[in-house]
Parts: structure tokens; C-alpha cells; sequence
């Protein structure tokens, strides 16, 4: 008993030591994001004494934040939408059609999940161009639809197996043509992964850095992501105004997290077990 | 006129099977095409065109755009000594990611999985560093490593006084720290998950017959846990060798070349330093190659040691 007991404290040691390295950068750039330069420099690890809430006027004057996080809106709404959407479907209507051509089809789909994105991204850009994309929001969401696609319709495919056909088939006899019964009736039922799916690719499309940068040409339209990055780059060492630039960044998912954590944390460990 | 009767009913049938079929094969393209059209544009033909233009010289340079066979590749392993250290680099970054993501994911897991009260507590911190974008977190610890820890060693703690991102040999560990920071979280859920699926009845039964804990980790919970080792492994391991926001954002490369992994090489290549797209794309195919038989050997080695519960 007193040696499970004292495993258990040294357990719980070893874990608040871990916890307070993981925990400690996001600290430190929070504090100091409320400091001055000077006080940065002279102590960065004692909490700040008098609030400087200009760090964060001036973050907000600098960089259009409100248009920012308005176009990381658009591209990740846009995304998620068509990916959940447009995968479902086919990944419901794969899964339903037996036969060698829906897997055939399946296969063809998965297989681009192993093409890294540096091996496309080059004519990738090339193809935005052309189509007359290059350097819109809306356009950059389109282009997470294609590259987000396969991912749902791998997920769904394997959920729709585990639902039974025969609400379908009573769907049919009442008189639903294919649509709507996808539409009233699977759909409400893929629920489960759908939310899945969507985390995931919040998780990806808000944070992600290099297709933005390679897409987006124009300032108004930079993501919150870039815009930052752009900042970072013109004031190296403008700290305060960098940092308080950072938590306003990372503010909206930390947010989502807090409120979503159960589904998120769930939505990995079940994208993972399929996958 | 039965008989006529009978191949009129049979027309007829032949007729609604088609009917049926053409029906059924409109609704499949129907639930496809969407997916599929995007599919197409952003990610299949990009695809096709970049195997295309690898064999091409192709810049931004140059009007003209011509074949020129293997000469790309031929340049790429022979003539390209940055290239070279940059594979070789990502190599050796992705070997030590790869390993202390892993153990420490499991380790942090295992030892969550023996709280009661604050298991969610820590979950919920291990996990946060995940939330921050990879960009967002190299930023954040550029300040760590310019500002905070340059001061903590005046406490006495002179280790930190390094040129964490300005030294060479320092600044490649520098990265392996910020990926680690941010990616163990992600593991550390998917293996939190698979220890909750380890059957208890079994941990018992090898406890009953004398296993000390360490065995019981060793010949029940791994056995019982590979799955999630091998899409963990899987994981970590595409996600090192395409290591580009941490790199990019904290150090850019440098000093000089030093910490220039494979995929910022083709990045510079392509749209900072020569535009050379063509040898670019036949670059970034050698490092598609490579990622594909390596995880295919990784996957397929690991799946034969899965078992099943």
C-alpha cells in the first residue's frame, strides 16, 4: 500500500514537471505580450506590473486583424464545407455500391493521402493561376476542398458500414428520391464522424502556413497565420507587439479548444483508430 | 403470338433493368463528381503535371520549356551537394523525432492513464501546445530562445546560455525541441486511447501469474498497444520528413545552410532562390519516393507484430 502510494506521488511529479515545460512557453509569451520592451529585457520572467493593453492596440493598428481572421474565416469555412459535403457523399455512396469499380475508385482516392505536399505545390500554384484563383480566399478554400476530399471519404466510408440499410430502404419506399434521403436521413446519422472530420480539418486548414503564403498575394487578403508572419518579419525585434500579435492568433483556437476539447480529443484518437 | 408475347415481356424487362442500371449509375456519378472534380483539378492533375515537369527544365526564367530526359534527377544526386546535406539532415532529424515523440508520447500517456481525478487535467495541457499553429509555435520559441532563456541562465543555470538558434550544431536541436513540444500531444491522445482498449482481464491474469509490472507492459500492453504504434510511427514519420513551418519560422535555414531540411531546399529552389520549377518538382520526387517506401516498409514490418485482442 505505502509503495503504491509513493509511486503514485512520484507519478504525479513527474507529470506537473512535464505539464509546467509544455505549459511554460504559452505563459511566458503571455505575460510578456502585456510588458513593455524594457521590462522584456530586464525581467521576462516576473509577472508584468503595469498593463500595456498597447501592445495590443498597436498589434490590432499594424496588421487589419479583424479582416485577417475574417479571411482565415472564409478559407477554413469554405474548406471544412466541402470536404465534409462533398466527402460524405461519395464516401457514403462508395461504401453502399459493392463491386471492383467503387473499390477501384476508393483506392484511387486514398492513394493520393502518401503524396507529401511539397511534390505538388509548385504546379499546384501553376493550376491556380490558370484557373484564375491565385490570390483569392475563396479560391484557396476550393483548393483544401481537393486536397482535404480523400481524407473524408475514407472516414465516412468506414462509418457507413456500421449504420444499418434498412432506414434507407424505408426512406426509399416512402418515396424520397437518393438525394433526399442522403440529405434527411445519412446525413443526420454521420454526425458522429462528420464533427470529426471537421475538427481535423479546422485543426489543419486554420494553422496552415505554406499553401496561404504560396496562394495569397495580396495583403487584405492574408490569413490571420500570414499576417502574423509578415509582421514577425518587418519588427524582428519589436517584442511586445509580436507577442501580443501571437496570443491574438492562437486566441480563437485555444477558445475552440476550451469549448470543444471533448470532441476534439475524441475526433483524434477516432481519425487515428481508422486511419 | 405467345411467343411473341414472351419476348415482348422480356423487351420490356430488359428495358426497366436498363432503366435501373442507367439510374443507378447516374446517381453514383451524381454522389462522385463533386468530389472527384476537386479531387481532379487540385490534387491529381498537379500531380501528373509535376511527375511531367521533373523531366523538363522549365523556370521562371525561359520562355521555352523543354524535355531533357533524367538530367534533373542525374543532377539531383550527383551535382547538388546542398541538396544532399539537406536529405541527409531531414534523415537524421526525422530518425530523432520519430523515436522521442514516441517514447515520450507513451511514456506521458502511461502515466496519465494510472490518475483518476486529474487525468482530463492533464490531457487537456499535454494536448494545448497542438492548438498553436507550427509557425505561431516556432515564433513563440524564437522569443523563448533569444530572450527568456539567455536570462533564466543568470539563475544560476548557465546550460541555457546557449546560441540556440545562432550556433550551428545547437540550432538543428533547437527545431527537434519545438517539434517535440508541439507534436507529442497529438501521439500521447491516440496512445491514451489504445491503453484505455488494453483489456484489464489480461493485465490481471499476468499479474496473478507473477509478471512484474515492467512485463506486463513489455509482453501485454505493447502487443495489446501496436496498432497505435504503428499509425503513430506512421504519422510522426511523414510528418518529420516534410518538416518545413518549425524550420522556416525559427531559423530559416540557418546560419548559412546549416539547418536546411529537404523540403525548405525545395522550396528554395522554386520560389526564392532560382525558380528552377522542373528541377524542383524532380527534387520534390525523390522525396516523394522516398517517404513512400520507407512508410510502406514501416507500416508493413509493424503490421505483421499487431495482434489481434
Amino acid at each position: 500500500m505505502k509503495k503504491t502510494r509513493l509511486s503514485s506521488i512520484f507519478n504525479l511529479v513527474i507529470l506537473i514537471a512535464f505539464g509546467a515545460l509544455s505549459f511554460f512557453p504559452i505563459y511566458m509569451v503571455v505575460i510578456n505580450s502585456f510588458k513593455s520592451q524594457d521590462q522584456i529585457f530586464n525581467s521576462v520572467l516576473q509577472l508584468p506590473t503595469t498593463l500595456h493593453f498597447t501592445n495590443y492596440t498597436e498589434a490590432f493598428s499594424q496588421i487589419n486583424i479583424v479582416q485577417a481572421l475574417w479571411n482565415s474565416l472564409t478559407v477554413t469555412g469554405i474548406g471544412i464545407a466541402g470536404i465534409v459535403l462533398f466527402g460524405s457523399m461519395a464516401g457514403y455512396k462508395l461504401a453502399r455500391t459493392p463491386g471492383k469499380l467503387s473499390q477501384i475508385i476508393f483506392l484511387f482516392f486514398m492513394s493520393s493521402m502518401l503524396i507529401p505536399f511539397h511534390s505538388i505545390m509548385i504546379t499546384l500554384t501553376r493550376m491556380a493561376n490558370t484557373i484564375g484563383i491565385q490570390g483569392s480566399t475563396v479560391g484557396l478554400g476550393i483548393i483544401y476542398i481537393g486536397l482535404g476530399v480523400s481524407m473524408s471519404i475514407f472516414l465516412t466510408a468506414g462509418f457507413v458500414k456500421t449504420i444499418p440499410k434498412e432506414l434507407e430502404e424505408a426512406a426509399k419506399i416512402d418515396g424520397a428520391n437518393e438525394m433526399q434521403t442522403f440529405i434527411k436521413v445519412i446525413f443526420p446519422l454521420l454526425s458522429p464522424i462528420l464533427v470529426t472530420i471537421g475538427i481535423l480539418n479546422l485543426l489543419w486548414i486554420w494553422n496552415d502556413f505554406l499553401l496561404p503564403l504560396l496562394m495569397l498575394t495580396n495583403v487584405n487578403d492574408y490569413t490571420i497565420i500570414l499576417s502574423v508572419n509578415t509582421l514577425f518579419g518587418e519588427y524582428n525585434n519589436d517584442w511586445p507587439k509580436i507577442l501580443a500579435s501571437l496570443v491574438i492568433t492562437t486566441i480563437p483556437l485555444i477558445t475552440a479548444y476550451v469549448f470543444l476539447q471533448k470532441y476534439i480529443l475524441d475526433g483524434i484518437a477516432e481519425g487515428a483508430v481508422k486511419g | 403470338m405467345d411467343t411473341e408475347l414472351a419476348t415482348a415481356k422480356t423487351k420490356s424487362n430488359t428495358f426497366r433493368f436498363n432503366k435501373a442500371k442507367k439510374k443507378k449509375c447516374l446517381s453514383f456519378l451524381m454522389f462522385l463528381t463533386p468530389a472527384f472534380l476537386f479531387y481532379a483539378l487540385f490534387m491529381l492533375i498537379p500531380l501528373i503535371g509535376a511527375v511531367y515537369y521533373s523531366f523538363t527544365n522549365w523556370n521562371a526564367a525561359s520562355q521555352a520549356t523543354r524535355f531533357v530526359g533524367l538530367s534533373n534527377y542525374i543532377e539531383a544526386f550527383t551535382n547538388d551537394p546542398y541538396f544532399k546535406e539537406s536529405m541527409l539532415l531531414t534523415i537524421k532529424y526525422t530518425a530523432i523525432v520519430v523515436i522521442v515523440q514516441n517514447v515520450l508520447a507513451l511514456l506521458i500517456a502511461l502515466l496519465i492513464e494510472y490518475r483518476n481525478r486529474t487525468r482530463n487535467l492533464f490531457r487537456t495541457v499535454f494536448f494545448m501546445p497542438n492548438m498553436v499553429s507550427l509557425i505561431i509555435s516556432a515564433f513563440m520559441w524564437s522569443f523563448i530562445f533569444t530572450i527568456v532563456l539567455p536570462q533564466l541562465s543568470e539563475y544560476g543555470l548557465s546550460l541555457l546560455d546557449q546560441g540556440w538558434l545562432g550556433n550551428p550544431d545547437v540550432a538543428f536541436y533547437s527545431i527537434i525541441i519545438v517539434a517535440i513540444w508541439r507534436g507529442t500531444g497529438y501521439m500521447m491522445i491516440i496512445y491514451i486511447a489504445a491503453l484505455q482498449g488494453v483489456p484489464v482481464h489480461l493485465k490481471e491474469a499476468a499479474i496473478i501469474d507473477g509478471a512484474s509490472s515492467f512485463q506486463n507492459f513489455i509482453h501485454v500492453t505493447i502487443p495489446m498497444i501496436m496498432h497505435a504504434i504503428t499509425i503513430c510511427v506512421f504519422l510522426t514519420l511523414n510528418e518529420a520528413f516534410k518538416v518545413f513551418d518549425v524550420v522556416y519560422g525559427l531559423t530559416g535555414g540557418g546560419p548559412g545552410r546549416s539547418t536546411q531540411v529537404v523540403a525548405l531546399n525545395i522550396f528554395e529552389e522554386a520560389f526564392s532562390g532560382n525558380f528552377r520549377y522542373g528541377y524542383a518538382n524532380a527534387k520534390s520526387m525523390i522525396l516523394f519516393v522516398i517517404i513512400l517506401i520507407i512508410t510502406i516498409v514501416q507500416v508493413y514490418v509493424m503490421k505483421g507484430k499487431e495482434v489481434e485482442s
